[in-house]
This record gives structure tokens, sequence and C-alpha cells, in this order.
């Protein structure tokens, strides 16, 4: 199937995930469209990581189904480097880079090319190679820090590695778990400044608890409840929602 | 951080180390007369060629370990199945000169009362197609394991249990007389390779500089490697394989391609290894000796090439000679190795050389700082 | 013709005494034709000396002494040398310048009948038994006579049945009516072990159709059942096997499975509990020779505190430091091994020590057929008793409950006011004590020498992970899957090969399902 059978990227239907008996994902269905930018806020425990599980090829769904570009790929049968490849980009809750390269390699490695252990083996860094990676490291505000070792990066400088790296494989859709967790306000504001400039060119569904960067975001918010959606609307929408209040004040 | 050049300042003293190994060793053997204080025995020349062999052995098990983070207790495996390979060709070589005169088969398949040659050895009399099983016959062993075992993700300390094991079930596989592969006792008797018998001291000489023209390549091949863009995406599986694969690496090829590479080198570190020794027997696969070659490693400093080389050559002089002077302490001394190098030593011998790098620059910088002040 | 000096023998012991003179006797004996020797041996047997069944089997292992124109001796298995005419002990150097009864094999079976015919009248059941066997396989057609005498006599049920096999057996030699025959072949068949099968597949070309076909469905009969059987006794070798892994492994199941410390030097901890049983009983049997019988039941807990001890030692000054550090910890731990081996091996030197088994240890159990050694079954109900403590340990006492909370959560735990330190230190300790007992075990079955542990250790972690980290259960069921497989493979493809078949599976079948049989789920193994 090569057709584009629907208009949206993402397409989750009925998605359920099943640990030990309990149902981290119950049920749960969401569209994102090209070039949407997406909050998704939930409790803890709400299922949001397990979503991204789902989408990124790590977790297998019990039942469900999971289509990628207008339902050209079924994200449920692929591993989590040919989904990458397809074009979905994750940041993790936590901040992970490869501690041991510096800031240059990370990105590096993330730059969307053949990545097949033969073509890595023969090639090396070429001129076209350093002019990516300056212009993400510019985007990002890493460039005097490009010859640091990773590992040495304060907690905001990783996540905004990451969010480098996430760049250089130039996705389709990016996934950002809490990109704010750890952040001092200022970088918070610069973050979603940065990730709006991202949605501009591409699709970008973003975890977070800071409702004051849900609010900076100014997008379409989906709440996730056990597992599934409670509602689906601007933030000011949902936050006028009962059952919404409920879930967030407690009974 | 490694660096990125191809050869760095190591590299260099390294490979002078061994261009020097090279002309001395065999130079103070054949040119000195035996009564000059310089001259170095024969008996030497395979002692110390046979730590060569060893030092490829480290590379091997380094690149995998250091680079990937595949702590392997099996490449000892690797290493006796290239020995058995150039064994059994040095076997056929014998001819009709064993004892039982038989022209086509060797003495202890006489023995078991065979009447022909066993399929697997046919060909091994021809030197090219043993020396291209020293490298396949490994390579395949490695390959279909490795498939197996990273395709569905066994790692970290799961995956050293069944090299471990893997190396057990061959040591026992071998010890079968069933298997014609000489059984409990080997392959030995070894007359000569080519037509020169292995005991002439030239024969003794062209094998050490062989061994040591094999350790540069081998380090070569692997700085190669490691500097190469697939060293760094090896690192980063190292370092954080998941992650590695949501950046869009299939890394269970990457670990592969490296382990099968890694195997064919220990094939041919146990290739080098036979002739100068003189014998392969099943005790080679014994799990303590690919445990013994992991502590080398880590005595030089995993991940650092030239460190693994260091280690293989010092714990077996260290060996060599404690087992001489004080058998009984060998072994406290071996284990004591271990548990000093991982609690104390985390980056071996090359980690001290390095720290005193930047206790120089620390000084350095201390003096710069100290001088306005004058 | 021995042996109708044979059957007058049974009728003089049953009446009127009537003996040769026994220098005559044993002047025969020391000759060195075997026609006299057979001759002498049927003399024997009819002397009426009290001393002649013991002498009998005496010549069978060379023990019976002669020399001509002297009084015949025989030695005890004891050792001591008792004269055969008087059946008292005889004096020191009487020996001197006697010489073994010659035997081959006609005289073998010769005292063998001799020896059968001679104890079918014995007080002792049991004896009676032993011989209607004898007689069994020696079906000597001359014994019948004798032998319907004691069938007569016979009041035992199950002497009775094993005379009436025998009869059965001479029967089938003779050449008795079809029918009679026939019957025989049945009455033989019920024995269903080897030697009746012997009997009924060694039945001449000759014998009546009748009679060979119920032969042919008997030997078919019993080939099925000893078949079965070696099935069985496979299996109960497998469960043997089995629950020497799972001592092996249960305390690795620990350590390695609840801490996820990889402990290399595991295999010396059992090492050292060997080695201590057998300090115990060298204590013992200076000290209080009286308590040998008991020496396992000291060695045990003795075990279990010095394993431990070094558990704990190597915790609190190895392991400690490389928490997080499986692959470190591996490399440390299998240093520890080598240098606990040379250890021992400095101290007790490198060859094997000999560790006794108590009395009521040795013998064997006869079950349906099926043989298990005393020792091995012991060994079961050992593993079984110790995996038991052990769950019970780990569900129902403070320090099972602690343990459990620190591997599950080491950060609450610790929060929570657990001192997680400590209880790895025990947990660990807990772990290799259990190892020691297995060693007071495995000294039972195994050389005890420095190796011991080697034997033990690639084994013990494929059950581990075979079972399923973290999980006892699986180790159970691990261990003894492995152990019957292991002999069930043994059979067809040797001892060898089929340990080499099983690692292979084990390793396919790891790859196939990383976390073992049992795994534990939930998110805290991914990490
Ligand atoms: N591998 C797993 N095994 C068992 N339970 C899991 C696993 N992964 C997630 N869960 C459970 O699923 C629920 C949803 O988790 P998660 O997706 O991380 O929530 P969120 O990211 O919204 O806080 C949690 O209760 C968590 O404990
Ligand atoms: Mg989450």
């Amino acid at each position: 199937m090569d057709q584009k059978i629907s208009p949206e990227l993402l397409y989750l239907n009925d998605v359920s995930v099943v640990f030990d008996g309990f149902r981290a994902l119950n049920s749960l269905s969401l569209t994102i469209g090209e070039k949407e930018m997406r909050a998704i806020i939930g409790p803890n425990g709400a299922g949001k990581t397990t979503m991204m599980d789902v989408i990124t090829g790590k977790t297998r769904p019990t039942v469900g189904t999971a289509l990628f570009d207008g339902g050209v790929h079924d994200l449920t049968r692929l591993d989590e480097a040919t989904i990458a490849g397809l074009g979905i980009g994750r940041k993790f809750q936590t901040p992970t880079v490869i501690e041991n390269h510096d800031v240059e390699t990370n990105v590096e490695l993330a730059l969307k090319a053949d990545k097949g252990p033969f073509a890595k083996l023969f090639s090396r860094r070429t001129p076209q190679v350093q002019e990516r990676i300056d212009e993400i490291l510019e985007r990002v505000r890493l460039k005097n820090a490009r010859h640091r070792r990773a590992g040495d990066l304060s907690h905001g400088q990783k996540q905004w590695l990451e969010i480098g790296m996430l760049l250089a494989q130039e996705p389709k859709l990016l996934l950002v778990d809490e990109p704010a967790a750890g952040m001092t306000d200022a970088e918070t504001a610069d973050t979603a400044v940065l990730l709006r400039e991202i949605a501009e060119t591409r699709s970008v569904v973003v975890v977070e608890h800071d409702m004051i960067f849900v609010r900076d975001l100014d997008v379409k918010v989906t709440v996730l409840h056990e597992g599934s959606v409670l509602a689906e609307g601007s933030l000011d929408h949902v936050s006028s929602n009962e059952r919404v209040i409920e879930v967030y004040l407690g009974r | 951080m490694t660096s990125t050049r191809l050869i760095d300042f190591k590299g260099y003293v390294f490979l002078a180390v061994l261009v020097a190994a090279v002309v001395i060793v065999p130079g103070l053997n054949l040119l000195l007369p035996a009564d000059n204080p310089f001259h170095i025995p024969s008996y030497l020349v395979p002692l110390l060629g046979k730590y060569l062999t060893y030092a490829l052995l480290a590379l091997a098990v380094d690149l995998v370990w250091g680079y990937c983070g595949i702590l392997s207790l099996g490449h000892g495996a690797f290493f006796a199945l290239g020995g058995y390979a150039i064994g059994m060709h040095l076997m056929r070589e014998i001819g009709p000169r064993g004892v039982y005169a038989n022209p086509e088969l060797p003495d202890f398949m006489v023995f078991l009362n065979l009447k022909e040659l066993p399929v697997w050895w046919w060909g091994f009399d021809f030197f090219p197609y043993a020396a291209l099983m020293v490298l396949l016959v490994p390579g395949a062993l490695a390959f279909v394991f490795g498939w197996f075992a990273f395709r569905s993700r066994v790692t970290g300390v799961y995956l050293s249990i069944i090299t471990q094991a893997l190396t057990f079930a061959l040591l026992l596989a071998f010890f079968r007389n069933d298997m014609i592969m000489g059984g409990n006792n080997g392959l030995t008797d070894f007359k000569d390779i080519f037509g020169i018998p292995l005991q002439t001291q030239g024969m003794r000489a062209s094998l050490f500089a062989l061994s040591a023209l094999a350790l540069g390549l081998g380090y070569l091949l692997c700085r190669y490697i490691v500097t190469s863009n697939f060293g760094k995406v090896l690192v980063a599986v190292r370092d954080q394989e998941s992650r590695t694969r949501f950046l869009g690496y299939k890394v269970e090829n990457y670990k592969l391609v490296v382990w099968v590479i890694s195997a064919m080198m220990a094939g041919v570190a146990g290739a080098l290894y036979v002739p100068q020794v003189g014998i392969i027997n099943p005790g080679e696969f014994s799990p303590a000796n690919s445990i013994e070659a992991v502590i080398w490693v880590a005595v030089g400093g995993r991940g650092t090439l030239v460190g693994a080389a260091l280690g293989a050559v010092l714990v077996n002089f260290a060996k060599t000679w404690l087992t001489g002077a004080f058998p009984e302490l060998w072994l406290f001394a071996l284990g004591g190795l271990f548990v000093v190098v991982t609690l104390f030593l985390p980056k071996g011998i090359m980690g001290l050389i390095g720290s005193m790098d930047s206790v120089k620059a620390w000084t350095t910088r201390r003096r710069a700082v100290a001088k306005p002040a004058e | 013709m021995t042996l109708l000096r044979i059957l007058l023998c049974l009728v003089a012991l049953a009446g009127v005494a009537r003996a040769a003179e026994p220098q005559a006797i044993f002047d025969r004996l020391a000759s060195t034709k075997y026609d006299d020797i057979e001759a002498g041996v049927g003399d024997l047997a009819t002397s009426g000396l009290p001393a002649a069944a013991d002498a009998l089997s005496a010549a069978l292992d060379g023990r019976l002494l002669v020399a001509p124109g002297k009084p015949a001796l025989f030695k005890t298995p004891m050792g001591t040398t008792i004269d055969v005419a008087t059946n008292a002990p005889a004096a020191a150097g009487a020996d001197a310048g006697l010489k073994p009864v010659r035997v081959n094999n006609r005289i073998r079976r010769a005292v063998a009948t001799a020896i059968g015919t001679l104890t079918l009248m014995s007080p002792d059941a049991r004896a009676r038994l032993r011989a209607a066997e004898s007689v069994f396989r020696g079906r000597d057609p001359e014994t019948l006579p004798a032998l319907d005498k004691a069938l007569a006599a016979e009041k035992d049920e199950r002497v009775l049945a094993a005379m009436r096999r025998a009869k059965a057996a001479i029967t089938l030699t003779t050449d008795a009516p079809e029918a009679d025959k026939v019957a025989a072949v049945g009455l033989v068949a019920e024995r269903g072990d080897q030697d009746g099968l012997v009997l009924l597949r060694g039945l001449s070309e000759t014998a009546p159709a009748a009679v060979k076909s119920a032969a042919a469905s008997a030997i078919q009969a019993i080939e099925t059942r000893q078949a079965m059987l070696a099935r069985v006794q496979d299996v109960a070798y497998g469960v043997s096997l089995g629950s020497v892994l799972l001592l092996a492994a249960v305390g690795l199941a620990i350590t390695f499975g609840v801490m996820g410390v990889i402990n290399m030097a595991h295999g010396e901890m059992v090492m050292l509990g060997a080695y201590t049983t057998y300090l115990v009983q060298d204590l013992l049997r200076t000290f209080a020779p009286g308590l040998m019988e008991g020496s396992l039941a000291i060695a045990v807990p003795a075990a279990f505190l010095v394993a431990g001890a070094v558990g704990v030692a190597i915790e609190r000054l190895v392991i400690r430091h490389l928490y997080g550090r499986p692959l470190e910890t591996l490399l440390a731990t299998f240093g520890i091994s080598l240098m606990l081996q040379q250890a021992v091996r400095s101290i007790f030197g490198p060859s094997n020590r000999e560790v006794s088994t108590p009395d009521w240890l040795s013998g064997s159990l006869d079950l349906f057929g099926l043989t298990l050694t005393w020792n091995r079954v012991a060994i079961v109900l050992f593993a079984l008793a110790v995996f038991f403590a052990l769950q019970l340990v780990l569900k129902k006492t403070t320090l099972g409950l602690q343990v459990r909370a620190v591997t599950q959560n080491r950060r609450m735990a610790s929060s929570m006011g657990i001192r997680t330190d400590r209880i790895d230190a025990l947990t660990f300790g807990l772990g290799s004590g259990v190892a020691g007992m297995a060693g007071v075990a495995l000294s039972q079955i195994d050389n005890v020498s420095p190796n011991l542990g080697q034997g033990y250790i690639i084994d013990s972690f494929m059950v581990v992970v075979f079972g399923g980290v973290g999980n006892l259960w699986g180790t159970l069921v691990g261990a003894l899957t492995i152990g019957v497989a292991n002999k069930l493979l043994e059979p067809f493809a040797g001892a060898v090969l089929g340990k080499i078949i099983l690692l292979v599976m084990i390793i396919l079948f790891i790859q196939k399902r990383p976390r073992g049989l049992f795994a534990l789920k939930g998110r805290f193994v991914d990490a």
C-alpha cells in the first residue's frame, strides 16, 4: 500500500496497551495532521509516554491500529530504527544524548542520511555535513559548545542538544516528552518559541505538565486520562471542562 | 572522546615499537652469537611471538567490548577455531612422516581406524584454503550466533553468559573423538609449513615478524573502524543503545558487523599462535581462557586498543615469569588483578597514563597562572 | 555328577549326616585340575561343614585358600581368616603357603549352583530367596529334585513365587510336555526383567511352535516394560540431576536473580561448603568419632555459616563498590573465584579430599524395578527442603520483606528506613550460604577438589536464566526441566553430545525469550 488513504500524518485508532492486566492505554484514538502542533496533557500515569512508545515502535499495542503518513505505514509492525527512518523523531522525558561524544558528533549521528553500517564504515565528515551541523547548532544555540563533551553540558543544554538532534533527523513528526522539565523559566520560554518555529515546517506533538508552557505554545490541546482521550480543544476550552477539572484537582 | 585521526600519537608509538620488535628480536637472535649478552635465545622468539598473537586477540576483544559494549566471554572460541584451521593444514603437511606413515591420514585418524579423510578435512592440504577457513569458520560462527543474539536483543550479562556457554559447548564438542579433530590430545607433532621445518630459527623469526605484521594491520583496521562514522555509531550503541535506535540506526546490524570482524581477527590470532606453540587442543576453548583475554584488555584500558595490546603482553609476561618462579602465586596474582583493576583502575594502564597527562596539563596551567604573579 | 553329590548332601542335610573326610576335600580343591576342583566343590557342599556356604562363596573371589595337606582357610570380606574345618578364626600366619582355589567359568558355575542348592533350605527367608534366584540363573536340571523338595516345604509367598519361577526356568531346558513349557514361559515372563529376557531369548530353535509363540509375546511384553522402565529410570535420574542443579542454582537465583549481581565465584561457595564438610568430618573423626553418623547434620549449618560469611565479606569488600556495573562485577568476582580456588589448593592440596558417606545414606532403594541410591534420594529431598525454606524466608520473614522491598525499589525502601546496604550484604550472604549447603550435598556425589565449583557455574547460570531471573519457582522448574531433558537425551545422544545439544537449545531459548521461562514483568526490569 503506497497510496495515501487518509489525509492525516498520524492515525491512532482504538489502541490499547495492557501490561499484566493493567491498561496503560485504553482504546486511545488520536489523529495528527500535517504540520500540526498538538499539546498533550494529563496527570501522571495517564499513558502519555506509553503512547509515544507505541508510535515509535518501542511498545507493541495489544490491539489497535497505528498508521503513519496517510496510512501508508503500519507502525505496529516496524522496529524503532525503521520508524525513525520514516521520519518520526522522539525526545525523551529525561534528556538522552551520547555523553561520550562531543556536541557536534551527537548532531552528526542524528543527521538524515543512509544509516546502514556499510555506508557509515566508508564515510567521513564532509564540508556539506559540517555546514548542516553548524546550521543546527546555530538554531539550538550550542555553537560555542560544539567541541564540548555532551556529558558535560548543563541539563538545559542537553535538552536543547536533543532538540537539535531531532531537527537533524528532519522528521515529519516530532514527539517531545516534557521538554520544559528541569528548565529555568527563561529557558522554558525560549523552548516554546523554538518549538513553534519548528512546527512551521513539520508536525509536533508536545507532552507537557507545565500549564504556562502549554499556554505559551497556544495550540490545540488533548487531555489524556487513564489511557484514553478525556477532552480535546483549545486550552481554555479544555480547562473549563468539568471532568478535566475533576481529574486535575481531585474529587 | 576518541581522537579522530587514523593514527594518533599513541598509535605512532605503538607502531614504532612493533617495527622495532620486528627488527630487534629476530636480529638479536639470528645475528648475534649465543654467548653475546644481547643474544635472544631461540626459545624466546616463539614465546614473544605468542604474546603478539595474544595482543591481537586482545584487540579483537577490545573492539567489541571497549567500543560497542559487548563483553564477550567466548572470544577464545574464535581464537581456537582459527588455530584448529591452521592446525589441520599442518597435520596434512606431515604427510607420510607420521608414526603410521599413512600418506593421507594423520596418525590419530589411523588410530581411530578411519579409512578415509572426513569431508571437513578436505582441502586443508591446500594452504590458501586453510587460510580462508581461518577467517571463514570463526566469521561464520560469529555471524550465526550474532544474528540470533543481536536480533533478539540479548544484551549485557545475558549475552556474556551465552558467549561463555558457546565456548563451553565447543570445548565439550572438541573433546569428543567423533569430531575427528584429535579429541583430547588435539592436533600436534607438526613438522613444517611450506616445506620449511617449524623449528628452524628462520621460520621462528618469520612467524614472529608475521605476528607483528598482523598485529600492526589489526591495529590499523581497528583504528579505521573506530575513527569512521561507523565507530561513532558503535560508541553511541555502547552508551545509549535504545537512543541510537530512535536515531534510525539498526543496532543489530552494527553489532553483527563489528562482532564478525572481531571474531575473524581472533581467528587470525589463533592461526598465528598454533605454529608457534606447536599444538592446539580443546583446552583452548575453556571459558577461563576467554575471561583471561578480557582481563588483558581491562588491565591495559578498554576502549584504547593500544592499551589492550599492552595489557596482553604485560599480563602474559607476568604469567610466564610467575608460573616459573612462584607457581602458587600466579592465580592469586591473576585473581587479584581482576579485582584491583575493576575496583581501582577502571580505565586501566592507559587511563593512568592519561591521568598523568592531565596532571602535567594541570601543573603547566598552574605555572602559567602563577607566572604573572611573579 | 557333582550335582548328584550335592543332592545326596541335601538328603544328608535332611536326615543322616554323611560326609567325606574334610582334608580329602581340601586336597581336591588344592588340585591344579579343574575336574578335581569341581569335584571338590561338590564335596564341600555335601560335607555338612557349617562353614561350607561361606567358604564356597569365598572361593568365587579368591578368598578360599588351600594347599595340599594343609587345613583350608577362607577370608571374610572384613579380612578375618577362618578355618573351614572348624569355622573358627585361624591362628595368625596359618595362611602361609596357601593359595586361592583356581576358578574358571565352569568352577564358578558349579560353585554358584552348589551355593544355591545349599541355601535353598536355609532358615533365613532372604537366603532362600537368593538361592532361588541363583537356581533360576543356573537352571541346571539336576537341581530340580532339591528345588521340588524346597518348594514343598516353603511357606513364604515371595520365596515360593521365586522358586516356582526357578522351576519354570529349569522346565524350559528339559523336554517337558509342551503345555508345561507354555505355562513355564508365563511364569518366567512374570519376572519382567533382564534375566527373564535372556532366558526367553535363549530358548532353543527346536522348541515347539506354541512355546515359541508364547515366548515371543512374553519377550515383547518384557521389552516394552523394560523400555518404559528405562524411561522412568531416566526421568528419576533426571530429577536427581535436576535437584543437584537446583541446589547449585538456587543460591545464584538469589544473588543474581533477586539482587542482579553476577557472582562468578558462586561455584566456589559451593566448593567451600564441600570442604567444610570435609573439615567437619576430619574434626569429628579425631575428637568425637561417635558423632560421625551425624556429620552431615553438623556440616550443613557449618557450611552455611562459612560460605555465608565469605559471601558477606565479598559483598562488603568488592561487590558493594560495583553496583550498577554488572560487567565489572562479573570480572571482579571471577578474580575472586580464582583466588578462592588457589587458596583452597594451597591449603588442602590439589588432589581430591575423601568425604565419607554415613551408613544411613549408603545402599540403594528398590522401587518396582527402579534402583535409586539413598544419597540421590536424600539430595532430592534436601534440595526441595532448601528451596521451600528459602521461599519461606523470602515470603514470611522481615528480612525477606526487606529484601523484596530493596530489589523492587531501592530508593523508596531506603527512604522508608530500611538500611539497604545491610540488606544487600545479608542477601548476598544468604545466597552464598545456600550455595555452601549445596556443597555439603555435592560432597556426597562429586569429587571434593578445588575445581568442584567450576563444574556447576555455567549450569547454574543456565538454570537461572532459563527459569527466569528474579523468580525462584522458575529456578525450580528450570532445574528440573534441564535435569530431566539432559538424562532423556543421554541414551540417544551420549552424555557429552546430549549436554551440547541442551546448551545449544538453552542458548536458542534465551534468544527467543531473553527473560526466561517465567519472566518478571514490569518496568523496573527494563532498566
Ligand atoms: N513496561 C511497563 N510495564 C508495566 N507497567 C507499565 C509499563 N510502562 C508503563 N506502565 C504503566 O502504565 C501507566 C502509564 O505510564 P506512562 O505512559 O509512563 O504515563 P505518563 O507518561 O502519562 O505519566 C503507568 O501506570 C505505568 O506504571
Ligand atoms: Mg511520562
